[in-house]
């Protein structure tokens, strides 16, 4: 109710601003990066599966498919653990580990089911790491008192994600 | 006296974020009870209004070397200690947003 009465007071008036400035554009973290990753992994998974079902003579248009498709796959792993330990490490600070414990176990699964999901083509190690990466997400915009709400990604395969809710 | 401010930036996370008001004290005699963990909004050539943590102050109490919490953050590592004159005042009020 205070903040509100300031936030009014503030458009009205404008109130100077402190900055706790940083050297470079600090602040601009977003989980939804490594959520795309971890998508894309499902992705990349379900058009080896199609091309793999289409049968016939696994010549070098397969391989071509096929080796982009792994190719991919094993980047966008290896960005979505980029981009959770860069949050981890930087963004998050004791504070959050108080009011989020489960965090560490949390950052430590999401790195290995990002490896399982390199090392096999096990869809349902991806599916988990959607999933892990999503409760990332979820704790993420809590430190910031933002709300999130789950839906549909809008693209294949229209995996359930978690999203900030910006007014 | 008292004045009102919005933080910007986010070298203060999670403690202050962006968009946070505070109130800080102008009064003299709050200011010499400036110590070390408190946060203090202040004026640095260069950088305008800045707002960060006292890590320490000088023997005879006329330096501030402050901190943010960000490993990015640019404070008293970069530009040194600050003088007293270039205090605007002490946070004694974090309106959280």
């Amino acid at each position: 109710m205070i903040y509100q009465f300031l936030s009014t007071l503030d458009k009205k008036l404008g109130f100077e601003k402190a900055d706790a400035h940083c050297d470079i554009p600090c602040g601009i973290y977003d989980p939804i990066t490594a959520q795309i990753a971890a998508v894309t992994v499902v992705r990349m998974l379900d058009l080896a599966t199609d091309l793999e079902a289409k049968g016939g003579e696994k010549g070098k248009d397969y391989f071509n498919s096929m080796s982009r498709y792994v190719a991919v796959k094993e980047e966008h792993a290896e960005k979505a653990k980029a981009d959770v330990r860069v949050i981890w490490g930087d963004y998050i600070k004791a504070p959050h580990l108080e009011k989020f414990p489960e965090l560490h176990g949390l950052v430590h699964q999401i790195m290995q089911l990002g490896s399982k999901v390199r090392q096999t083509t096990d869809r349902q190690a991806a599916l988990d790491l959607v999933e892990a990466i999503n409760k990332f997400a979820e704790i993420f915009w809590a430190t910031k008192n933002i709300k999130t709400r789950r839906a549909k990604s809008p693209y294949n395969p229209p995996l359930e994600l978690v999203y900030p809710v910006i007014e | 006296m008292i004045q009102i401010l919005k933080v910007t930036g986010e070298s203060l996370s999670p403690f202050f974020l962006e968009g946070d008001f505070v109130v800080v004290s102008k009064i003299p005699f709050v200011f010499q009870r400036i110590q070390p963990g408190d946060t203090v909004v202040f004026r640095q050539p260069g950088y305008g209004t800045l707002i960060k943590r006292v890590e320490r102050i000088s023997p005879d109490g006329e330096q501030l070397f402050v901190l943010g919490v960000h490993p990015d953050s640019t404070d008293s590592r970069q530009f040194g200690a600050l003088s007293r004159r270039q205090l605007i005042g002490k946070v004694i009020w974090h309106i959280r947003k």
